[in-house]
């Protein structure tokens, strides 16, 4: 079997936290006293990625996914255990790797702020070396996939959110890396743009061949992309497998939430309760029910107001921890 | 009252902040010294050359510097920040923050940023001006000192103005951050007696940069030169220069309002 | 399905000519983003040019006060020596320590690591190209002090020949002594104080306060040891004094054994700051 383009094993990464008590007198003590704590981002995770395969990094905001991400990019030194991306120790930041991976950071901006992106391409043309014809023949191929041909001569600045983060996308794979890591591509942005952006990811993967590890706290990023899912928490892995087995459990259903002119009616035929508030209610449903659930409920109720949501993340992190459990 | 004590309440917040940074007030004693050494350096050397410059001997001249530190003091702790913040409020369009809450928005805007540490300045010009007061072997009765400290506080108002003017334009220009070098270049003219520039430049720096009302009339104040004459001229410029810079302020504050649906 | 990746083959390109080729591009675009920003520069380098006409006008004054001349320089030599430092200034003004703190805390710095191009390249390349237009914007002011002043010129070829590569040489030596400091950020979130230093030390030893020879002995003896009497007293004594050809390619020299040395620590610290950084990151 051939090398695998990612190698994790009893990665370990370990912060210094400063603290402080609130007040005027305790500020004045920390002028003389630091306090410190120590924060286990990454606790002491492995695992394997083959050469393209896209998996998906999922857990709730301070899980660790970025800081594993950042390791695997060479931007953070590891604490202990050992990380390896391509055959190369990141950390060492050597040239030869750093030409071979592109990370993108939802929310963070890599390209030149005050001048127009086509020009921020052609500076990472030069960093990056690549040949003239090749260069624009991929330039142009992600412009259009990404259809952002009307925005590249605009200085960066005056794009909008899902704009900038569209020709970031452009400028971070015009040297066609080989690992593509993607810390939270879609934060920030309307439901559209998240579609847009997962359909694009998709597609550069068919077209291309990459490997990809894609991090979020969206069910529905990893849903959309990812076969293989790896569920973080606390900086430990809980879950690491077909995203099939995960969505069998948790992704099999969805909450409605329900704002009803009586609720204190029975509703348990619609599905299962798990909140009531007065007149609002939310109930769990089956994903292949929601719809006919959604039609009964508009029709037999008196319904203000209607939402149907995905689980969020903390839910299937409870339930992955119950599985173990029961495992 | 509730604006003062708003004002407070943002000055002890801002403090508390500050105070966090201990690395800042260490720092900035070192860098008040060296400022304060290369001033100093800057004197010998003149004052190896010549006995008075335009009139002012070295001991008045220190009177002069003392002065501008203390304003330099006032303007880097508390002006500055203020006023700095609120072209970047304008730029980034964050100022609807200030502007919706239940505080006249000058004032807010005046005082919500403070840099506690660039306050040493203020010590370190009292005590050269202290030292040059007892170098002139100078007589103080109440009036004088009570000269000196209108003088110090007309000035201190007047530099104030003409920041709020300067940040005021940010409503129209949106590039500032050439403020700062800007400013800083121009008022290190109040180091020399204004005597010594060209015509047009003497005009620009008292009727313009108020910096000879800022500096030099409490400079004079300290070395017996000031005349009742100077002070109430300063005292009406800095009434007609507050009233300017509210009804400018309150100019562009409307524009503003319009422009961002 | 499963899919299968391509392997990029990395193409083997020279180190030098991939560095003229960033080098160019780098310059071309930031050139570019200048011109952009011409009402705001004019106004910074209006603040710039405050300094000497300061020094400039109580010198002089000083100088027609004590019949003529000071320290061997007349009135007319003394708005030489400023107005030509105005030019050096111009050309010496680069990313400072405070610029780097921007840029670590900002995460700037982060995505420049992610690139296989070291970041101080984007700061020598950028300034480089953004000089050309300040040099544009920078002519009419110094026709103004020229005509306001009335400085004493007398100037040979070489001079000039020489005054346009040192100029060069000021701008490199203060951009790795800067951008060394700038590092410090890394161990002190404020590295003011270790730039004021900087800036006093520069001041008083390099020609930027006064002309070298107004200075005492002791002092000028000094100036000999460090850097900084190359990047302002230099490049302006080589277009406006009297030196021999000799003197002036030795001045040429000593610039380039400065910027080696300016390398030489900003490459040191650079290693020790690299390895702080990723230990916590941003």
């Amino acid at each position: 079997m051939s090398e695998p383009a990612v190698r994790v094993e009893g990665l370990l990464k370990v912060f210094d936290v400063p603290e402080r008590d609130e007040g005027l007198k305790a500020a004045t003590k920390s002028l003389v006293r630091r306090k410190t704590r120590e924060v286990r981002a990454v606790d002491g995770i492995s695992f394997e990625i083959a050469p393209g395969e896209i998996v998906g990094f999922l857990g709730p905001n301070g899980a660790g996914k970025t800081t594993t991400l950042k390791m695997l990019s060479g931007l953070l030194y590891v604490s202990g255990g050992e990380a390896r991306v391509l055959g190369h120790v990141p950390s060492k930041r050597e040239r030869d790797f750093l030409r071979r991976i592109s990370l993108v950071m939802g929310n963070r901006n890599q390209l030149q702020w005050d001048l127009p992106a086509l020009d921020s391409f052609e500076l990472n043309r030069s960093i990056y070396q690549i040949p003239r014809p090749d260069f624009l023949s991929l330039r142009d191929e992600l412009i259009e996939l990404l259809e952002v041909g009307d925005l590249v001569r605009k200085p960066v600045r005056q794009l909008s959110l899902g704009e900038r983060m569209k020709v970031e996308i452009v400028g971070s794979l015009l040297h066609h890396p080989q690992v593509l890591f993607l810390d939270e591509p879609t934060i920030g942005l309307d439901v559209t743009m998240q579609k847009r952006i997962r359909k694009f990811v998709a597609e550069y993967r068919q077209r291309h061949g990459a490997t990809v590890m894609l991090t979020s706290h969206y069910m529905a990023d990893v849903e959309a992309l990812c076969e293989r899912v790896i569920v973080i928490h606390h900086g430990k892995i809980l879950f690491d497998g077909d995203l099939a087995a995960l969505a069998g459990t948790v992704a099999a259903w969805k909450t409605i939430a329900v704002a009803l002119e009586n609720g204190a009616g029975d509703l348990s035929s619609y599905g299962e309760v798990i909140h009531r508030d007065g007149d609002l209610v939310t109930l769990r449903v089956a994903k292949a029910e929601t719809a006919r659930v959604t039609a009964r409920l508009l029709a037999e109720q008196e319904v203000l107001d209607l939402n149907v949501e995905d689980p969020p993340i903390e839910d299937v992190i409870e339930l992955v921890f119950a599985r173990e459990a029961v495992e | 009252m509730t604006t003062l004590r708003v004002a407070l309440l943002h000055l002890r917040i801002g403090v508390m902040n500050d105070l966090q940074y201990r690395v800042n007030f260490a720092l900035q004693i070192l860098q008040s010294m060296l400022a304060l050494a290369t001033g100093l350096v800057v004197f010998g050397l003149v004052y190896s050359h010549t006995t008075e410059l335009n009139g002012w001997t070295q001991s008045e001249l220190l009177a002069v510097l003392g002065v501008q530190i203390v304003m330099a003091g006032v303007i880097h702790a508390v002006i500055q920040p203020n006023m700095m913040r609120l072209t970047q409020d304008v730029q980034d369009g964050k100022l609807d923050h200030a502007l919706t809450k239940p505080v006249d928005a000058q004032m807010l805007v005046s005082v919500r940023e403070v840099q506690l540490w660039q306050a040493i300045d203020i010590v370190t010009g009292a005590a050269v001006i202290g030292v040059a007061f007892v170098r002139l072997g100078g007589d103080f009765g109440l009036f004088d000192t009570l000269a000196f400290a209108v003088a110090l506080v007309l000035g201190a108002v007047l530099l104030y103005c003409f920041w709020l003017v300067l940040a005021t334009g940010s409503f129209w220009v949106v590039q500032m951050w050439f403020l700062p070098e800007l400013f800083e270049g121009i008022f290190q003219t109040g180091r020399w007696p204004v005597g010594i520039y060209p015509d047009w430049l003497r005009f620009g720096i008292t009727f313009l940069v108020p910096i000879a009302f800022a500096i030099t009339v409490p400079a004079e104040a300290v070395t017996s030169r000031l005349e009742w004459q100077t002070l109430a001229f300063a005292a009406l410029f800095t009434v007609v220069a507050f009233v300017f810079s509210r009804w400018f302020w309150r100019f562009g504050l409307r524009r503003y309002s319009g422009a961002s649906a | 399905m499963t899919v299968v990746p391509e392997t990029s083959p990395l193409r083997r390109v020279g180190r030098l000519r991939s560095l003229a080729d960033f080098y160019m591009t780098a310059m071309r675009t930031q050139m570019q983003a200048q011109f952009q920003y011409r009402a705001a520069t004019y106004m910074y380098l209006l603040g710039m040019v405050a300094e000497p006409v300061i020094y400039l006008v109580v010198w002089t004054t000083i100088a027609d006060q004590s019949g003529g001349a000071v320290g061997g320089l007349t009135a007319g030599e003394f708005a030489a020596y400023y107005i030509v430092w105005t030019l050096v200034r111009t050309m010496n003004i680069v990313f400072t320590p405070y610029g780097w703190e921007e840029r670590i805390r900002e995460g700037e710095l982060t995505g420049q690591l992610l690139r296989p191009l070291h970041p101080i390249h984007y700061d020598v390349a950028g300034f480089a190209g953004g000089k050309i237009p300040w040099l544009l914007y920078y002519i009419p002011i110094a026709a103004v002090l020229t005509l306001v002043f009335d400085p004493t010129f007398d100037v040979r070829p070489t001079e000039v020949a020489v005054f346009t590569v040192a100029i060069w040489g000021a701008y490199l030596i203060r951009t790795f002594n800067q951008s060394a400091l700038g590092l410090v950020t890394f161990w002190t979130t404020r590295v003011g104080a270790l730039f004021s230093l900087y800036i006093v030390l520069e001041l008083l030893l390099s020609g930027r306060l006064v002309p070298l020879t107004i200075m005492p002995e002791w002092a000028q003896t000094l100036a000999w040891l460090l850097p900084f009497r190359w990047t302002f007293y230099f490049p302006i004594e080589a277009l406006v004094g009297d030196l021999s050809n000799q003197e002036l390619l030795a001045g040429l020299a000593m610039q380039l054994f400065w910027i080696f040395v300016g390398i030489g620590i900003f490459s040191l610290v650079w290693r020790y700051a690299i390895r702080r950084y990723t230990a916590v990151g941003n």
